[in-house]
């Protein structure tokens, strides 16, 4: 028997086992010296917005030197999954960036801290009373609103200038929208847009277009499977068309410019909400424009200005008060303001909005001029989703899926879609 | 019977003061008790308590925010006859278990093979195989997965077949592969179970004629049974309960077209996506009493064809 070897054998085996322990145990960092107090502070977004924020918290930090924060960011499929285990865990950050869909489920669960009684250090009187209320549940104001956003359709300029399409202008139906890229598909040899029917967000435009909602006032389902049914046969159709991107890219959206055909330079358009469109700059240098999304056939328009995000503090949170200022900072300070710009969104501070409109430079002003453009046209948001709809929004996804790889026809997977969507709400 | 041992002298020695009989018993069992504490703590607090929390669960609706509220065997019956993904879920599994557990133990024990007639290089040979086993449990050995397989990756490039990862009828194959090329344990343990097996049963089955095939099915494989029959049920186990790897192939949903969506990710989509804990509980304990039905089966199959040397003594 080989004993000589064995122990070669075993010598390796340890050192491998080593190197593995060794990797798992590494990060997180916890421990501070000298007494600071630390604040978690997490949110989703990309690699813009995060040296922005991270440049913005530095600032915090010079002016409150008695407070550290630690910041973390993912996409935003991921960030959904982590906030929710943090928090059933009782582990919520201190400071943590919500979204509309969550602000239901979260603000009844108790993990968000009634910000009104940190009224001394968090202002809120120069936000518009009707934005700052989409942070509230039962008169409580459990989060503020970060600022203001609509969706929009992304495109890469030179792309489409060179296709000779004529470039998008103030507003177009859905139909004029598929012409369209039928047109630049025809004329480019790549899809025109990404394929919209994996999108909630892109169905509830199209849905508002005709005068309908995705939920009812009492957070019912505000459609029938036979709408959501013409909406995908509508984007397969495309799809089958090689009009919008394949399903082999569609499955692959997880909420990251990154990964949408548009920023993998494989289709020449991309749906999006505005403020995070600023990502697709990074990846398309030679630049990115903004145009409405489609309104209904008769001209109604389905977009509209929803809180692009929340900022919420952890109920748990053992520093309420320095996690309230960091909130005021990022909401009220001017300096904050300007480092931050449109990445959020546009500010929902009156005051500092004023202020830093003219400043706004490159893509902060095309978001600002986007915005202004619809100023007026739009209709009232939707008051904030049930908190199913969370889980929906990826059942969406996955029920899409079926379609666009052709294993279920566009009312099957619809039905689907209702029964499931209807259990998630009532329970 | 050390307990008098120990006790005996103890006893004798503390004459002026008359102890109870039963005393010294306690004092040798108590830092027994104390040692072990750790061990009967964890298994109380970390095993038992949880499973009991997750059995109560089950039987409830708990969204993780607000108390439980109890339903009954709702779960399970919406589980069973409601939720056409559940059982999209469960075939999914049954497939990944049918590819990936054969393949495995077939490359482990082909591995194990070469090793053994291998005179020099051995040991190098043994932990670069090992190696995989270590690593490819991480996150990010099954992220460089993704990419090598997906669209435009290493594979794609070399045999022009487009993403695995992207088309439903091949992600999964992905995923198995993955498990496959971890078998550094089983190939271990199929090594020490080879070199259990006498030199003298080849040099009689060479004497009585048996080439390299009919000795390996003749000598190595009755022989190597039970060692075949502990890894085949083992990595089963583990196979029913696969999920890093779907996980990160998949992008976390199962994708695409949930063809990834093993049983343990729909149990994770449920309790964390869709904050169904009780649900994710019911499915738990479902997954845990098929484990256990199917190894139950392994073992009583193990009857007719695992091969223990003992029983010809007897």
């Amino acid at each position: 028997m080989p004993g000589h070897r064995t122990k070669g054998f075993c010598a390796s085996a340890a050192a491998l086992v080593l190197c593995a322990m060794v990797a798992g145990c590494g990060g997180s960092g916890e421990s501070v010296g000298s007494g600071k107090v630390v604040l978690r502070y997490t949110w989703w977004g990309n690699p813009d917005r995060a040296e922005r924020t991270e440049k913005a918290v530095a600032l915090f930090e010079k002016q409150h030197p008695n407070v550290q924060v630690q910041t973390s960011f993912s996409a935003y499929d991921a960030y959904k999954q982590k906030l929710a285990t943090q928090a059933a865990g009782g582990d919520a950050p201190d400071v943590m960036q919500l979204d509309y869909r969550q602000i239901d489920q979260y603000a009844s669960g108790d993990v968000l801290l009634d910000l009104a009684r940190q009224k001394a250090v968090l202002r809120t009187g120069e936000i518009d009373a009707g934005l700052l209320a989409t942070g509230r549940l039962d008169g409580t104001q459990y989060a503020i609103p970060q600022g203001r956003g609509t969706e929009t359709v992304a495109y890469d300029v030179k792309a489409w200038k060179e296709s000779g399409v004529p470039l998008p202008g103030g507003s177009w139906t859905w139909s004029e929208w598929a012409d369209a890229m039928r047109a630049l598909t025809e004329k480019t040899g790549k899809p025109g847009a990404t394929d919209p029917g994996q999108s909630e967000d892109c169905f509830e435009v199209w849905l508002r277009g005709q005068g309908k909602s995705l939920y009812t006032k009492d957070g019912g389902l505000g459609f029938t499977a036979g709408d959501l049914t013409r909406w995908w046969t509508f984007t397969d159709g495309l799809r089958r068309e090689g009009v919008v991107s394949p399903a082999e890219q569609t499955t692959q959206l997880d909420g990251s410019v990154e990964n949408t055909p548009l920023g993998r330079g494989e289709a020449i358009s991309d749906s999006n909400w505005d403020a995070p469109a600023s990502g697709f700059l990074a990846l398309i240098p030679s630049g990115v424009a903004l145009a409405p999304m489609p309104s209904g056939e008769d001209g109604t328009p389905g977009q509209y200005f929803k809180p692009s995000m929340f900022l919420g503090v952890g109920a748990s949170t053992a520093h309420p008060k320095e996690a309230a200022q960091l909130v005021d900072f990022l909401i009220n300070d001017e300096k904050a303001a300007q480092i931050l710009g449109a990445t959020r969104g546009i500010p929902v501070n009156e005051s500092i909005r004023k202020a830093i409109e003219p400043q706004l430079k490159d893509f902060d002003r095309t978001i600002a001029d986007y915005q202004a453009l619809l100023e007026g046209s739009l209709k009232d948001p939707p008051q904030a989703p049930p908190s199913g709809d969370n889980a929906l929004q990826t059942t969406f996804q996955r029920d899409y899926d079926q379609v666009s790889y052709e294993r279920m026809s566009p009312s099957e997977a619809a039905e689907n879609y209702v029964t499931e969507a209807k259990a998630e709400l009532r329970s | 019977m050390t307990t008098t041992d120990i006790s005996a002298p103890a006893a004798g020695k503390a004459r002026a003061t008359p102890v109870p009989k039963r005393r010294p018993r306690r004092e040798a069992q108590g830092p027994a008790w104390v040692f072990l504490s750790p061990w009967v703590l964890g298994a109380l607090v970390l095993t038992l308590l949880p499973m009991a929390v997750s059995l109560y669960l089950s039987f409830t609706d708990y969204d993780l925010f607000n108390p439980p509220r109890w339903v009954g065997l709702r779960n399970y019956v919406q589980m069973f006859t409601e939720d056409p993904r559940y059982w999209r879920s469960v075939v999914t599994t049954l497939t990944y278990v049918v590819i990936a557990v054969p393949l495995q133990l077939a490359l482990a024990l082909g591995v194990a093979l070469a090793l053994k007639s291998m005179k020099r290089g051995k040991g190098f040979y043994r932990s670069a195989f090992y190696a995989p086993s270590l690593l490819g449990a991480s996150m990010s050995i099954a992220l460089v997965w993704r990419a090598i397989f997906n669209d435009g990756g290493t594979v794609d490039n070399l045999l022009g077949t487009g993403g695995w990862v992207n088309k439903p009828g091949w992600a999964l194959l992905a995923v198995a592969l993955l498990t496959v090329w971890q078998f550094g344990a089983p190939m271990v343990i199929f090594l020490a179970g080879l070199q259990q097996i006498p030199g003298e049963l080849y040099e009689a089955a060479a004497v009585d004629g048996a080439g390299t095939w009919r000795q390996f099915l003749s000598v190595t494989v009755p022989m190597l049974s039970p060692v075949l029959f502990f890894n085949l049920v083992l990595q089963t186990i583990q196979a029913f309960q696969v999920f890093t790897p779907a996980f990160a192939i998949g992008a976390g949903k199962g994708g695409p077209a949930d063809s990834t969506l093993v049983y343990t990710l729909y149990l994770y989509d449920r309790g964390f996506v869709a904050s169904h804990m009780g649900y994710a509980s019911a499915m738990a304990w479902v997954l845990l009493i098929v484990i256990g039905a199917v190894t139950a089966v392994l073992f009583r199959t193990s009857r007719s064809w695992v091969f223990y040397a003992s029983e010809g003594d007897r």
